[in-house]
């Protein structure tokens, strides 16, 4: 048997999310690692570049929180009710760097890495504005097949990425149901993977079911159980998603000044 | 029962969903829309939301892709690389989506309006519209029928529109039905009663827009569109 990555949040995060990190952020909707971002802020850890296809508020706290260095996503907002108001901020007074993908190029950008390539083709981001933001970011290559021009996005390598799941072996033995969107994609291609889960289970457990197992092996750096640590998002099985809570912070985060109480908040309670 | 003006256009973007389509659906009025066709007249019809669900059936309105009203009575659970993959495949055959702005070229915006202004106002950004409009071989695109929101050109090009032969993009609002084409609007229908030059002199556009002779009337939601409607935005299966 490997030997045991279950070590406390404080620890996983001082250990493996260095200043300056490319961190990918799992969750979809679902399962979103809250407590991690969270511990980030806590620790203070800054310039960040933070990737993801469609962001939730957690990363309008990181970047609100000052973490973040640049995004790179196909959306950032507060999903089903608007904008993400601390990002916002942010863009307009140029303290973050974004680089505006969809939400497929940044899949793809992530699968070149988790298949050890340079780049894929795509047919999208040829057409539209999109293109001439990203500028050198893109390139066009031809099918050596067929003759078709295609866009070449780059392979992205996360050196974290910060997953929440229903459960793990102290080993490391991740399993995760339910909605994945980019998670596994993101956490595949990641140099290192740090994990909060529901539940720290035998081997045996996972073995009856292995099929939702996403991770195992070396590259997950750090298990940590925090029940609750997807919250206010939901995790099948676990708990419901708080849709009030997503109201509460479209509110809270408008202004800047309850923004950073709701933030400081956070850096107390844990 | 009478319809608001978000009814309408769910009622009128759902008859744009038929028989056995497989539809790539968005957040907000296009899953209404497509929930919409679903429970009415289309029920053979396939929903896919991007964070990779397939055949989902959501009890209500989803505030994202991957929220648990999506999931709950689904056929799979995959992931957005199957998704975006079966797309560029060719494998849905239309899409549902909304913006922030359209314009008659059938170009979406979903990411900045009045750029190079004192004070711009930035957007959430394109998710998956960019890819769907540039994958899909038909787009239903639900707007309210509002001149900010539809306009002669975009502030910003997030999503283009793809032309082409086997292509086609519709425009849906409360009072109106256009197919988008390379030279502009053709206003193909309009709410029952209504002047169809009217319609068009409320989007006040400067690019010239055609009528088609002759123009479908829209018809109002009848109850059972109304009662699905408001059943799903309740969560309910009723």
């Amino acid at each position: 048997m490997s030997r045991s990555r279950l070590v406390e949040l404080a620890e996983a995060v001082a250990d493996h999310v260095r200043p300056g990190d490319t961190v990918f952020l799992g969750g979809f909707g679902h399962s979103v690692p809250y407590g991690l971002a969270h511990e980030v802020l806590r620790q203070r850890i800054t310039g960040l570049t933070v990737v993801k296809a469609g962001a939730d508020i957690v990363l309008d706290e990181l970047v609100a929180g000052g973490a973040v260095a640049k995004v790179i996503a196909g959306y950032v907002g507060n999903p089903g009710i608007g904008l993400a108001h601390g990002y916002a901020r942010a863009r307009a007074a140029r303290t973050i760097e974004v680089e505006e993908w969809t939400n497929f190029s940044v899949v793809l950008r992530l699968e070149a890495a988790r298949l050890g390539l340079p780049f894929l083709p795509t047919r999208v981001l040829r057409d539209g504005d999109l293109p001439s933001l990203l500028g050198e970011r893109l390139a066009t290559v031809i099918c050596p097949f067929t003759g078709e021009p295609l866009t070449a996005v780059p392979a992205l390598v996360p050196d974290v990425a910060l997953v929440h799941a229903q459960r793990a072996t102290a080993e490391g033995m991740v399993q995760l149901w339910g909605v994945a969107g980019d998670t596994v994609t993101g956490a595949r291609a990641a140099r290192r993977v740090v994990v909060t889960v529901e539940e720290i289970v035998p081997a045996d457990q996972v073995r009856d079911w292995p099929e939702s197992t996403i991770l195992s092996g070396p590259q997950v750096a750090a298990i940590c159980h925090l029940p609750g640590g997807a919250e206010p998002s939901y995790v099948a099985g676990y708990h419901g998603r708080d849709d009030a809570a997503f109201r509460r912070y479209d509110e809270t985060s408008r202004d800047p000044d309850r923004l950073a109480e709701h933030l400081s908040a956070l850096a107390v309670n844990r | 029962m009478k319809a608001g003006a978000e009814e309408r256009a769910a009622h009128h973007a759902a008859r744009e969903i038929g028989g056995e389509d497989v539809v790539f659906v968005g957040i907000g009025a296009p899953s209404v829309a497509a929930v919409l066709a679903k429970r009415t007249h289309a029920p053979d019809s396939t929903l896919i939301y991007e964070s990779g669900v397939y055949d989902a059936n959501p009890s209500g309105p989803p505030t994202s892709t991957g929220s648990p009203e999506v999931v709950e009575g689904a056929a799979r659970i995959s992931d957005m690389l199957s998704v975006f993959a079966d797309l560029q495949a060719g494998r849905f055959d239309v899409a549902v989506l909304s913006a922030a702005q359209v314009d008659v070229r059938g170009n979406l915006n979903s990411s900045v309006i009045a750029p190079g202004s004192e004070s711009p106002r930035l957007l959430v950004g394109s998710g998956g519209a960019h890819d769907i409009s540039t994958l899909v071989d038909r787009l239903v695109i639900v707007m309210a029928h509002d001149r900010r929101r539809i306009v002669d050109e975009v502030d910003f090009v997030t999503s283009p529109r793809r032309g082409g032969p086997d292509r086609s993009t519709i425009l849906v609002t409360s009072e109106a039905r256009f197919d988008v084409t390379d030279a502009g609007l053709v206003l193909t229908g309009v709410r029952a009663g209504r002047d169809p030059d009217e319609v068009v002199a409320e989007l006040a556009l400067i690019t010239p827009v055609t009528l088609r002779d002759p123009l479908e009337q829209l018809s109002e939601p009848g109850d059972d569109s109304l009662q699905a409607q408001r059943a799903f935005m309740a969560g309910s299966r009723g």
